[in-house]
């Protein structure tokens, strides 16, 4: 696979990853509950810029550490089965947040056990602290870690075919891509944007976000089936 | 006020123990909602204040509420003052 190609699909499965919302939520809870209790637009603006921190962190070292082990395990070559594998999980995850992505209730509750949602609505409600939003930040990403799971694979397995300077280039693109739902939300909280206003746009475009996100992995998952599987079976015929 | 009558919070349909009933959590939860909602500071107050009153007459001949009970009944009243804030109050258990 050429760089253009393979960087058209970390991109691609970035902008799927960025789709998901749990961090979303999260930020949103964080900045509500900040807001509400009488902190300065500097310190709501501390707070939530250490959570986007947190992600960003978490979103490099994860990503990093699946290339790693992909890399320590098929070498550049990944066999033709894993990529099917991959595909399949693409696919299969797609369809998954189609139907399970969001809660049949009113709002945004998603499909994440309760007992977890719990645990990070108290911690955004807990944190007065720039660090404690750092660390807030990476345990949403490993929450949400079931559907970031396969944008973040496929990346990987097309990442460890790169030259060594272009894996890099491909993990900051894809950090960065990932970071974009959230820097915009920082960015609306930031100048002053109503809360409410933005929770009512997601509740309103929940079911366009989980369309598309589901529709995304879908096509990321066929895409990668005819550039990587069937294009080298039919270049070895 | 509530003073010498004690009401009790079923919380989660009893999977959490039961609270007795504290005015000063609901007065607090209101302000943090209209706070969030871009209120001013003392607005804040004097419609958290409006709320725990309403929100009190409808306990009167009530000796056990459920908390998702009296969240509605309170996004109810708040509802009528400050829509954003009701909104936000509302959201704040299903948001994720």
């Amino acid at each position: 696979m050429d760089i253009p190609s393979s960087l058209a699909i970390v991109t691609l499965a970035a902008l799927i990853h960025a789709s998901f919302q749990l961090s979303v939520s999260v930020l949103t809870l964080l900045s509500g509950h900040a807001i509400g209790a009488k902190q300065s637009q500097a310190k709501v603006a501390r707070l939530t810029f250490g959570f986007v921190g947190g992600v960003g962190v978490m979103t490099l070292l994860t990503l990093s550490f699946i290339s790693l082990i992909f890399l320590h395990v098929f070498g550049p070559n990944t066999p033709h089965f894993v990529w099917a594998l991959v595909c399949g999980l693409l696919i299969g995850v797609g369809l998954a947040v189609w139907f399970f992505y969001y809660r049949r209730d009113k709002g945004t509750t998603l499909w994440i056990p309760r007992g977890m949602a719990r645990h990070l609505s108290e911690r955004s409600k807990q944190t007065k602290h720039t660090a404690e939003a750092f660390s807030l930040g990476l345990t949403s990403v490993l929450s949400e870690i079931l559907f970031i799971a396969a944008p973040m694979i496929v990346s990987a397995l097309v990442l460890i075919q790169l030259p060594g300077m272009w894996q890099l280039v491909g993990i900051a693109i894809y950090a960065v891509i990932s970071l974009l739902t959230l820097l915009s939300i920082w960015i609306l909280i930031g100048s002053g944007h109503k809360l409410s206003d933005i929770q009512k746009w997601r509740e309103k475009n929940k079911h366009f976000l989980q369309f598309s996100a589901g529709g995304a992995l879908a096509i990321l998952g066929f895409f990668v089936y005819v550039c990587k599987i069937l294009s080298d079976v039919a270049g070895a015929a | 006020m509530h003073e010498g009558k004690a009401i009790d919070i079923v919380k989660r349909n009893g999977r959490r123990p039961t609270e007795s009933y504290d005015i000063e959590k609901l007065h607090a939860s209101i302000v943090a909602a209209c706070l969030s909602a871009q209120t001013a500071s003392g607005q804040a107050e004097s419609i958290a204040r409006a709320i725990t009153k309403d929100v009190e007459t409808w306990l009167e001949t009530r000796p056990e509420v459920t908390s998702h009970d009296l969240r509605r009944v309170a996004a109810r009243h708040l509802k009528a003052h400050h829509p954003d804030a009701a909104y936000l109050y509302e959201q704040h258990r299903i948001t994720l």
